[in-house]
C-alpha cells in the first residue's frame, strides 16, 4: 500500500506540493491573525460593480458580480501572501507605484473637499493673475512700409495707410489676438500707449510702420467669480493638490539625512 | 494608522472610477460648440493648429521615452509652460488655437503597460527582450520602438502584445478618461481640443497612415473606441467612419500623411486590390478624406524635383525622405514617386475623374508636426525634436535616426514641423471641423503667414479698394472650392500677408495642374506676384532669386530683403475650354535658418558646409486649391460653404 502511493504521481505532487506549502508558511512575517481576515465592503462591491460597467456599458448581472468578486477575492489573497513574502521589495514597480500613492495620498483630501464659496471667492482675490483676461483695445492704424513716409503723414494730419491686408479699425480687441494679427511687437506697444483721439507713432511692426489712434482701453480685468467660479474651483483643486503633496513631501524628506555618494 | 489606511482606500477607490478629476466640463465644453459664440458673417481670420501630435499613449511614443501625456500636451499647445520629457521647459511663443490627439489606435497604451508589468509576466521572447531594452536604458529604449516598427511592417508583431479583448478594454479605459480630459480644455472661443486618432496601416512598411478626426464631444465619441488598423484595409476604415455618424449623428474625417514614405501606394491609379479604382471606391475617398497633411516633421510631400523638373522650389524637405519606405525596409524607385507625392496626385484626381465621373483626389491641405514629444511645436528655434530621443541635446542633428540609421536619413533631415491654418468663423470643434470638411485651410511648414484665395469669373483691380474679402465671398469661391467653367479664363483674388514674427515673403505662385486635349495630365507653377528685385528685362524670364540675408554661424537673418504682403489679381493665361483644373497658391519666404543652424549656435556645432548649406532654407505656404469643372460635370466634393 505504501509502495503503491510511493510510486503514484500525484501522490508526489501532493506531498512536494505540501512540503512547498509548508516551508512558505514558515518564510517570512509570522502571520498576525487579523491578516487573515478578508472583508469585502459593500462599497468595494459597489466599486467592482462600477467598474464593469464602465468597461462593457451595462451592470453585471448576479453571476458576473460573484465571477469578479471571487476573482478580487484571489487576487487579496495571493496579494497579501506575497507582502508576506517580501516580494514587494526591491521591485522598481512595486517601488514606484507606491511612491505614486503617497503623492495621490498626500491630495486625496483635496480631491474630495468641497471648498465653500468663501473659500473660493478668497482664492480668487489672492490669485487674481490666474484669471486675469488682457486688456481690450479699441483703435484706428495706418500703414506705411517706411517710418520716414508714417512721420510725414502723422505730421499731416489724418493719415492714408498704404493698402496691406490688416484690419484698418478694430473693436474690442484682445491683446493675445492683436498679437495673432498684428505680431506680438506690435500688440506690446500699442499696449503701452495712452488712449485718446489723436494719432502716434509711428510704431513698428514685423509689417512695417503704423500709426495708431487709440480710442478706447479697458485693462485687462479678472471676472467677477459668478462667471468663473467652475474656473476657480478647478485651479483651486490642482494648486491646492500640488502645494500638499510638496509640503508632505518636504516633511517626510526632513526626516531623512540623504548623502549621494 | 487606521484612519490613514481609510483615506488611502478611498483616494484609490476615487482614483479607479474618475480617476481623480478636478472637475467635469460643461456643456459648452463637451459638445461640438454650436451656438456657444458668437460667429463672424465670414471666416475673419486663420486658426492656426496641430492635428497630429502623440503623447505617451502612443505605442511608439512611449518606447521613445515621452513621459507627457495629453493633459501636458493640451497645457502646452493653449500656451503653457510645460516641463519637457528631458527637464527642459517649454513653452510655445504663440499658443495655438486648436489641437487634435492622434495617438496611435494599434495597441493604445500597450508599451506603457508592457513597460509597468511585472517581468515575470512577460513570456513572450520578443516582447521580453523589448521590456528588457526599454528598461535598460533610453537609447535601449528607442532602439526596442525601432524594431517594433519594423516588425509591425512586417506583420511580425508578438500575438500577445494585440490581444484584441484585452486590447479593446485597455483602450476604453483609456479613452474614456481621454475624451473627458479633452472636454476640460476645450474652451470654445479660445481653445479647441478634437478627438481623434492615427491609424496606422502600413502594408510592407508603406505608409497609408491617415489621422482620423472627429467632430464631437464625448458624448458621442465615447460610443465607440479608436479603429485599430495595421493589418485593416482602409474601406474598413470607411465602414467604421460611416458607422459611427450613422449611429451618433456625429461627423468624422480621415487625414492620409506622409505620402512621401509609402513608395507610391497612397495615391495610386488603380484599386487598393490593383485592378481597376471603381466610382465607389473614388466616392468614399473624396468623402472621407477632404485633406491631406502635405508637410510635416519626416519630411514635405508637395513634389519632388523628378516630377517636377521645372519648378525651381521642387524638392523642400525632401532629401533622405525620397530614398524609401517608413522603416526604409524597402527602397524607393523614381517610378513610385507619382504615387507619394500630393501635386501628382491632384493631378492623378483630374485623370480618373475625366473617367470615373468622381474625383478620389480632390483633397485640401494642411501642415501638421507628428511629433512624438506631448509638444506641439513647429517653430524653427524651438524644435524639440520627432521624439524624446531627439529633444534638444548636442548630438541630434548629426546622428543617424531611429528608421533608417545606415542607409542614409540622418537628423537633420528632419524639419521642424508645420500647421494647419483653418479658415474659420469662429474657435470651435463645429466652425473649424466644418472648414477641414470644406477644404478652406492650408499648410504652412511653420510660419503663420496669412493667405487668402478667391476664384471667380468677374473680380476686377477696383475689388482690392473695398471690401474684398466680401467680393471673394460673395462673387466667387474661396480656397477649397469649386467653379464651374463659364467659357472665360478664371480670376483670381490672391493675398499673403507675412507672418508677423517672421519672415518676409519672396513670391507668390500659382500651381496649375491639368488634362490637355490629348488627356496628358500638366503642371505649370506661375510666378504671380514677388517683392522688389533687379529684374532683367526679358518679359518671359524667370523671376530671380530674392537674396540670401542669413547668417550661417548666428543662426540669423535680415528682413532688408522681401515684402509684407503680396496680392494679386491673376487671371489664367493658359485658359482652355472645357479643361479640368486644379490651381493652388505656393507662397515663398525669403531664405532663413532651419532648426540644425539654431542648433549649430547652441550648440557650437562644426558641422559640414552641405548640411549647413542645405539648412539654410525657404518656407512656405501650400493653399488648398480650387477646382474647374467642365460644365454640368458631376460635383462630388464637399459642398463649398456649410450654411448651418
Amino acid at each position: 500500500m505504501i509502495g503503491k502511493l510511493l510510486r503514484d504521481p500525484l501522490a508526489h505532487f501532493l506531498i512536494a506540493g505540501a512540503a512547498i506549502w509548508g516551508i512558505l508558511a514558515l518564510a517570512g512575517d509570522p502571520v498576525d491573525p487579523a491578516d487573515r481576515a478578508i472583508t469585502l465592503s459593500r462599497e468595494q462591491q459597489a466599486g467592482l460593480a462600477l467598474g464593469f460597467e464602465r468597461t462593457m456599458g451595462r451592470p453585471p448581472t448576479d453571476a458576473e458580480l460573484d465571477a469578479q468578486i471571487e476573482r478580487w477575492t484571489r487576487e487579496e489573497v495571493l496579494y497579501r501572501e506575497a507582502l508576506r513574502l517580501g516580494l514587494d521589495r526591491g521591485d522598481p514597480i512595486v517601488r514606484r507605484r507606491l511612491a505614486a500613492k503617497m503623492d495621490e495620498l498626500a491630495g486625496a483630501e483635496v480631491e474630495l473637499a468641497q471648498p465653500s464659496e468663501g473659500e473660493l471667492r478668497k482664492w480668487l482675490a489672492d490669485n487674481p493673475r490666474s484669471f486675469e483676461t488682457g486688456g481690450v483695445l479699441t483703435f484706428e492704424q495706418a500703414y506705411f512700409s517706411s517710418e520716414d513716409e508714417a512721420l510725414t503723414a502723422l505730421r499731416g494730419g489724418k493719415p492714408v495707410s498704404e493698402a496691406i491686408s490688416l484690419p484698418g479699425s478694430v473693436e474690442d480687441m484682445e491683446e493675445r489676438e492683436m498679437a495673432q494679427v498684428f505680431g506680438t511687437q506690435f500688440a506690446e506697444e500699442v499696449a503701452r500707449l495712452a488712449a485718446g483721439p489723436q494719432w502716434q507713432g509711428p510704431i513698428r511692426s514685423g509689417f512695417g510702420w503704423h500709426l495708431v489712434r487709440l480710442t478706447r482701453r479697458e485693462e485687462g480685468s479678472v471676472p467677477p467669480f459668478a462667471e468663473i467660479g467652475d474656473r476657480v474651483e478647478a485651479d483651486w483643486r490642482s494648486r491646492t493638490i500640488q502645494a500638499r503633496r510638496e509640503k508632505a513631501y518636504e516633511v517626510l524628506r526632513d526626516a531623512y539625512r540623504i548623502e549621494v555618494e | 494608522m487606521h484612519k490613514l489606511i481609510g483615506v488611502a482606500a478611498v483616494s484609490l477607490f476615487l482614483a479607479g472610477c474618475s480617476d481623480g478629476m478636478p472637475t467635469d466640463a460643461t456643456e459648452a465644453q463637451s459638445g461640438d460648440g454650436t451656438d456657444t459664440i458668437e460667429l463672424a458673417e465670414f471666416p475673419d481670420r486663420p486658426y492656426w493648429g496641430d492635428t497630429h501630435l502623440h503623447t505617451d499613449v502612443s505605442v511608439d511614443a512611449f518606447g521613445f521615452g515621452v513621459r507627457l501625456g495629453p493633459e501636458e500636451a493640451l497645457k502646452f499647445a493653449r500656451g503653457e509652460q510645460v516641463t519637457a520629457t528631458t527637464g527642459m521647459t517649454a513653452k510655445l511663443e504663440r499658443p495655438l488655437d486648436f489641437l487634435v490627439i492622434a495617438d496611435h489606435s494599434d495597441a493604445m497604451g500597450a508599451t506603457r503597460r508592457l513597460y509597468d508589468a511585472p517581468r515575470m509576466m512577460v513570456r513572450d521572447p520578443t516582447l521580453r527582450r523589448w521590456y528588457d531594452m526599454m528598461h535598460e536604458s533610453p537609447e535601449q529604449s528607442t532602439r526596442a520602438v525601432a524594431e517594433l516598427i519594423t516588425a509591425a511592417a512586417n506583420d511580425e508583431i508578438p500575438e500577445a502584445f494585440r490581444d484584441p479583448e484585452q486590447q479593446e478594454k485597455n483602450t476604453r479605459e483609456l479613452w474614456d478618461r481621454h475624451l473627458d480630459i479633452l472636454d476640460r480644455y476645450n474652451e470654445p472661443g479660445r481653445f479647441t481640443a478634437f478627438a481623434g486618432f492615427e491609424w496606422t496601416l502600413m502594408p510592407g512598411g508603406n505608409n497609408l497612415h491617415r489621422v482620423v478626426m472627429f467632430r464631437d464631444g464625448s458624448a458621442r465619441t465615447g460610443e465607440v473606441l479608436p479603429y485599430p488598423g495595421i493589418d485593416g484595409e482602409v474601406s474598413g476604415l470607411w465602414d467604421y467612419m460611416d458607422a459611427y455618424e450613422e449611429n451618433t449623428g456625429g461627423k468624422v474625417l480621415a487625414i492620409p500623411h506622409n505620402s512621401n514614405l509609402s513608395n507610391g501606394i497612397m495615391f495610386e491609379l488603380t484599386g487598393p486590390d490593383g485592378g481597376a479604382m471603381s466610382a465607389q471606391y473614388a466616392r468614399r475617398r473624396a468623402a472621407r478624406e477632404p485633406v491631406v497633411e502635405a508637410t510635416q516633421i519626416k519630411g514635405d510631400s508637395e513634389t519632388h524635383p523628378f516630377l517636377s523638373p521645372n519648378d525651381e522650389f521642387a524638392g523642400f524637405g525632401v532629401a533622405g525622405w525620397e530614398l524609401g519606405n517608413l522603416p526604409l525596409t524597402a527602397k524607393a524607385t523614381p517610378d513610385m514617386y507619382a504615387g507619394s507625392y500630393v501635386r501628382s496626385a491632384l493631378l492623378r484626381g483630374l485623370t480618373l475623374e475625366q473617367q470615373l465621373g468622381v474625383n478620389p483626389y480632390a483633397f485640401g491641405m494642411i501642415g501638421s508636426t507628428d511629433s512624438h514629444t506631448a509638444l506641439a511645436t513647429g517653430d524653427e528655434d524651438n524644435f524639440f525634436g520627432k521624439h524624446t530621443g531627439n529633444e534638444p541635446r548636442e548630438g541630434r542633428a548629426m546622428e543617424g535616426q531611429n528608421l533608417g540609421t545606415r542607409v542614409g536619413r540622418f537628423g537633420w533631415h528632419y524639419l521642424a514641423g508645420g500647421y494647419a491654418a483653418a479658415w474659420a468663423r469662429g474657435n470651435t470643434r463645429a466652425e473649424i471641423f466644418d472648414a477641414f470638411m470644406r477644404r478652406e485651410v492650408y499648410a504652412t511648414t511653420g510660419p503663420r503667414m496669412v493667405v487668402r484665395l478667391f476664384a471667380g469669373f468677374d473680380f476686377t483691380d477696383g475689388d482690392w479698394d473695398g471690401d474684398w474679402v466680401r467680393a471673394g465671398y460673395t462673387r466667387g469661391v474661396p480656397m477649397g472650392g469649386e467653379l464651374e467653367d463659364s467659357g472665360r479664363a478664371p480670376t483670381f483674388l490672391i493675398s499673403a500677408l507675412k507672418d508677423p514674427d517672421g519672415a518676409n515673403l519672396d513670391r507668390v505662385q500659382v500651381v496649375k495642374g491639368w488634362v490637355d486635349a490629348s488627356g496628358e495630365a500638366r503642371e505649370k507653377v506661375y510666378d504671380v506676384a514677388w517683392s522688389e528685385r533687379e529684374m532683367d528685362g526679358a518679359s518671359n524670364s524667370p523671376v530671380p532669386p530674392v537674396g540670401d540675408t542669413v547668417n550661417r554661424s548666428e543662426a540669423t537673418y535680415e528682413n532688408s530683403i522681401g515684402a509684407a504682403e503680396l496680392r494679386v489679381l491673376w487671371t489664367d493665361p493658359d485658359y482652355a475650354e472645357g479643361q479640368r483644373a486644379f490651381y493652388y497658391v505656393r507662397v515663398i519666404e525669403i531664405p532663413t535658418p532651419s532648426w540644425v543652424l539654431f542648433d549649430a549656435k547652441r550648440f557650437g556645432l562644426d558641422l559640414p558646409a552641405n548640411v549647413v548649406e542645405a539648412n539654410v532654407i525657404q518656407e512656405r505656404a501650400y493653399s488648398s486649391p480650387v477646382w474647374l469643372r467642365p460644365r454640368s460635370s458631376p460635383g462630388d466634393g464637399p459642398p463649398i460653404m456649410d450654411e448651418g
